[in-house]
C-alpha cells in the first residue's frame, strides 16, 4: 500500500512539475525566438520599435473601423457613420457589384454562367479528366456560358453585351484570353527558338519584343481603334470581343517568353535523342521536348496567368465594366457616396481568394513535379 | 463629354458613312421591338447611375423614359444602357440604339455628322471654377497667378487658356487625369482652383469634408448645351422634341405627376392651354395621330415621368446631395430668366 501511495504521490507532484518545466522551456524558446528575430542587433531593435509604434497607432483604428464601430451586415444603413464600416451598403449593392446592369430578374443567368466557368477551372485543377475530355468539357462549358449570357434562344431574353458587367466579364476576359494566348505563346516560342528559318525567327522576335515593350493600356487602345479598320466592311465587333482578341495577343507574348525559357533549359541531349529516334520536328516537339519544357516553365506561366487575371481590370479604360468598375458604380449613387472603401474591400477579397487558390495550386503542382523528377 | 472630343472625332470619322435619312424607320423599329434603346453615361452621379438593382436612375435617364412613354405608352419600356462616350456615338451611327441622353455637348462639327441628329437641349452647362472660401476670391478675374487643377487633355484646358490670356493673367496648370487624385490635390491645397463643368463641380464639392468651405465662382467661361441625340428619323426627332416641350409646358402651367389626374377630371374648367395639352380632340391628340404616338402621350409623359421641374428637383435639386441651383441659371424657364422656352402646342 505504502509503495503505491508513494508512487501516486510522486506522480501527483511530478505532473505539475513537468508542466512547469514544459512551460519554462517553451517560454525560454519564445524568449530566444523573440531575441534572435526581433532584438538581436541595434538595427533590429530600431526596426522593431518603429513597426510596433506604427502598428499600435493604426491597428486599433483599423480594427475599430472594421468591427466594433461598424454597422453590421444585417443592420440599418441609416446608422452608418464615418467612424466605422457600413456593411449594409454591401447588402444593398452586392448584386450590382457582381452583375452590374444585367437585367435584375435575369441575374440567375450570369450567376450560373460564372459558376460554370469557376467549376471548369476547378475541375481542370484536379486529375479527373484527361486532355481530350478536358477539351470537350471546356467547349461545352464555354458554349453554355455564352448562351446563358446573351440569350435570344431557348426561351431566354436577349441581353445585349453592353449590359454585361461585373464578375462574368472579368471571368470571361481573363479565362478565355489565357486559354487563347497559351497555344499562340507556344507557337511563338517555337518560332523564336528554332534556327532553320531566320525570317520566321525575326518575325516572332519582333512581335514578342514590340508587345512586351509597350504598356498594356496602349495595346488596348491600339486594338480598339485599329482592329475595326482591319475587319471587312459591315463586320462590327463590339468592344468586349475586340478587347478579348487584344488580350489574347498581348498575353501570348508573355507566355512565349516563359515557354522559351523552358525550351532553353532542356539539356541538348534531349533534342539529339529525339532526332536520333527519327522523329519529325513536330513529333519530337509533341512527345519529347514540349512536355518537359512546359513543366519547367510552369512557375513563370503561373506568374503570367496571375498577372493576366489581375490586369484585366485595366479594361475599364475602354468602357468595359468589370468588377472594379461596378464597385465604383455602387458608390456613385449620391446617397451611398461615402462607402467606396467597403466596395473595394469586397473586390479585394474576391481577388485575394481567387489568386490564393491559383498560387496554392501552382505550388502543389510544382511540388509533385519536383517529387516526380526526383 | 468634352474631354473625349478627340476620341469622338476619331470614332465618328471611322464610322461616317452616308446614312439615309428615312422618315419613320426608327419609329417603326421602336414599335416593332416594343422598346426604346437609350444610351446613358454609365457613371455620372445625379445624371445616370445604376441603383442597387442595376437600373439606371438620374436626370438624363428621365428623357429616355419620356420618349418611351410618348411612343409606347410605358416609360419602363425604355431600355437604358450605360456606355462610354465614343462607343455611344459609334452605337448610334451603327444603328444599334435609338437615342442617347448622356450630356453630349452640341457642337457644330458633331451636328454635321449625318449619322446622328441633335434634337433638343435638356440642360445648359458651362465651365466654371471652384475655390476654397478662405482664398477670398469672389470673381474669376481675380485669379491671377493661381494654380489650376484640371483634367488632362480636355477642352477644359483650352477654355482656361482662353480665359486667362483674355484677362492678361498668369496661371499654372496641374494636369491630373484621375478624378480622385485631382480632388485630393485640390482639397489638400496643392492647387488654388478647380476647373470643370458647373455640374461636375457641384458634385465634386460634396466630396469635401466640409463642402461649405468651398464656393463656385459666378463666371461661366464656356457654353455647353447638353443635348439629346437621336438616330436620324424626322418623325422620331419630332416626337422627342415635342415630348420635351410637353414637360416644359406642364411646368409653366403647373401640371405635375401628382395633380394631373385632378386636372384631367376637371379639364373643361382648365385654362385653354391645359386643354390643348391634355384634351382628347386637342392639338396634342392631333399630333399623336400624325406622329404615331399613343393617344394620350402628353398625359403619359407627365403621369409617368413628370414635368421638367419635378425631374430636375428629383435628381439635381436642393433636396439631393448634388444641390445644383436652378433659379437664376440658364436652366430656368424663360419666364424666370432662363433659356428653357416652352414652344406652343396648338
Amino acid at each position: 500500500m505504502k509503495t503505491s501511495e508513494n508512487s501516486t504521490n510522486s506522480t501527483q507532484t511530478s505532473q505539475p512539475a513537468g508542466a512547469m518545466q514544459k512551460w519554462a522551456t517553451q517560454s525560454k524558446k519564445a524568449q530566444r525566438w523573440i531575441h534572435s528575430r526581433l532584438f538581436r542587433t541595434p538595427v533590429d531593435i530600431l526596426i522593431t520599435c518603429i513597426i510596433s509604434v506604427l502598428l499600435l497607432q493604426f491597428l486599433p483604428k483599423v480594427l475599430a473601423w472594421l468591427t466594433w464601430n461598424s454597422v453590421a451586415f444585417w443592420g440599418d444603413p441609416q446608422l452608418c457613420s464615418e467612424e466605422g464600416a457600413c456593411w449594409p451598403f454591401l447588402r444593398e449593392k452586392v448584386r450590382l457589384i457582381l452583375f452590374g446592369t444585367y437585367p435584375f430578374n435575369e441575374q440567375w443567368r450570369p450567376a450560373l454562367a460564372c459558376l460554370i466557368l469557376v467549376s471548369l477551372v476547378g475541375l481542370s485543377f484536379t486529375n479527373l479528366l484527361r486532355l481530350r475530355s478536358r477539351v470537350i468539357v471546356w467547349t461545352l462549358g464555354s458554349i453554355a456560358f455564352f448562351v446563358l449570357m446573351s440569350g435570344g434562344n431557348l426561351g431566354l431574353i436577349e441581353v445585349d453585351s453592353i449590359q454585361w458587367n461585373g464578375l462574368p466579364v472579368l471571368l470571361m476576359l481573363s479565362i478565355f484570353s489565357v486559354i487563347g494566348a497559351f497555344p499562340i505563346g507556344i507557337l511563338l516560342a517555337l518560332g523564336r527558338f528554332q534556327k532553320e528559318d531566320p525570317v520566321l525567327r525575326s518575325i516572332t522576335v519582333g512581335y514578342i519584343e514590340i508587345v512586351r515593350g509597350v504598356p498594356m493600356v496602349m495595346v488596348l487602345f491600339m486594338g480598339l481603334f485599329i482592329l475595326p479598320l482591319m475587319l471587312p466592311e459591315g463586320v462590327n465587333l463590339n468592344s468586349l470581343y475586340t478587347t478579348l482578341i487584344v488580350l489574347v495577343f498581348f498575353h501570348a507574348a508573355y507566355f512565349a517568353e516563359e515557354i522559351r525559357g523552358g525550351l532553353q533549359a532542356l539539356p541538348k541531349g534531349q533534342y539529339e535523342a529525339a532526332q536520333s529516334q527519327g522523329l519529325t520536328y513536330w513529333q519530337s516537339m509533341r512527345f519529347i521536348i514540349l512536355p518537359q519544357a512546359l513543366k519547367r516553365s510552369m512557375p513563370g506561366n503561373m506568374n503570367t496567368l496571375l498577372g493576366a487575371y489581375k490586369d484585366t481590370s485595366l479594361v475599364v479604360i475602354l468602357g468595359i465594366h468589370d468588377i472594379m468598375a461596378t464597385a465604383k458604380m455602387a458608390y456613385s449613387e449620391p446617397q451611398w457616396q461615402q462607402y467606396g472603401v467597403e466596395a473595394y474591400l469586397l473586390v479585394a477579397l474576391w481577388y485575394f481568394c481567387t489568386c490564393l487558390c491559383l498560387s496554392t495550386y501552382s505550388r502543389k503542382l510544382e511540388a509533385t513535379e519536383f517529387k516526380a523528377a526526383k | 463629354m468634352k474631354s473625349a472630343a478627340k476620341l469622338f472625332a476619331v470614332a465618328t470619322a471611322f464610322t461616317m458613312t452616308a446614312v439615309q435619312v428615312q422618315a419613320g424607320a426608327v419609329m417603326d423599329e421602336i414599335k416593332a421591338n416594343d422598346e426604346v434603346i437609350c444610351l446613358v453615361n454609365p457613371n455620372s452621379p445625379g445624371f445616370s447611375v445604376p441603383d442597387s438593382k442595376g437600373v439606371f436612375q438620374g436626370f438624363n435617364t428621365e428623357f429616355c423614359r419620356m420618349t418611351a412613354a410618348a411612343i409606347l405608352g410605358d416609360a419602363d419600356k425604355a431600355s437604358i444602357r450605360g456606355i462610354g462616350f465614343s462607343d455611344s456615338m459609334k452605337t448610334i451611327v451603327a444603328q444599334k440604339a435609338h437615342m442617347a441622353s448622356r450630356s453630349i455637348t452640341r457642337t457644330g462639327t458633331r451636328d454635321a455628322n449625318p449619322g446622328m441628329s441633335f434634337v433638343v437641349t435638356t440642360f445648359y452647362d458651362g465651365q466654371g471654377f471652384m475655390v476654397p472660401k478662405k482664398l477670398g476670391v469672389r470673381n474669376a478675374s481675380e485669379l491671377g497667378g493661381a494654380t489650376v487643377c484640371a483634367e488632362e487633355g480636355s477642352t477644359t484646358l483650352l477654355n482656361i487658356a482662353d480665359w486667362f490670356s483674355d484677362h492678361g493673367m498668369e496661371y499654372k496648370v496641374e494636369n491630373i487625369n484621375d478624378k480622385s487624385a485631382r480632388m485630393q490635390a485640390f482639397f489638400s491645397g496643392k492647387c488654388d482652383v478647380l476647373a470643370s463643368d458647373l455640374t461636375a463641380l457641384a458634385s465634386d464639392r460634396q466630396l469635401a469634408q466640409t463642402p461649405n468651405d468651398y464656393a463656385l465662382l459666378p463666371n461661366i467661361i464656356s457654353n455647353e448645351p447638353l443635348t439629346l441625340v437621336a438616330r436620324p428619323d424626322n418623325v422620331f426627332e419630332t416626337a422627342i422634341f415635342w415630348s420635351f416641350q410637353v414637360m416644359l409646358n406642364a411646368e409653366r402651367l403647373g401640371v405635375t405627376s401628382k395633380n394631373i389626374d385632378q386636372v384631367i377630371a376637371d379639364l373643361d374648367n382648365q385654362p385653354k392651354a391645359v386643354q390643348r395639352l391634355f384634351g382628347k380632340d386637342s392639338a396634342a391628340g392631333e399630333m399623336a395621330t400624325s406622329l404615331g404616338l399613343v393617344d394620350d402621350w402628353s398625359y403619359q409623359i407627365i403621369k409617368q415621368v413628370g414635368n421638367y421641374e419635378e425631374v430636375y428637383e428629383k435628381h439635381l435639386g436642393s433636396q439631393t446631395a448634388l444641390d445644383i441651383t436652378r433659379d437664376g441659371t440658364f436652366n430656368a424657364l424663360v419666364s424666370e430668366g432662363g433659356l428653357l422656352y416652352p414652344h406652343p402646342i396648338r
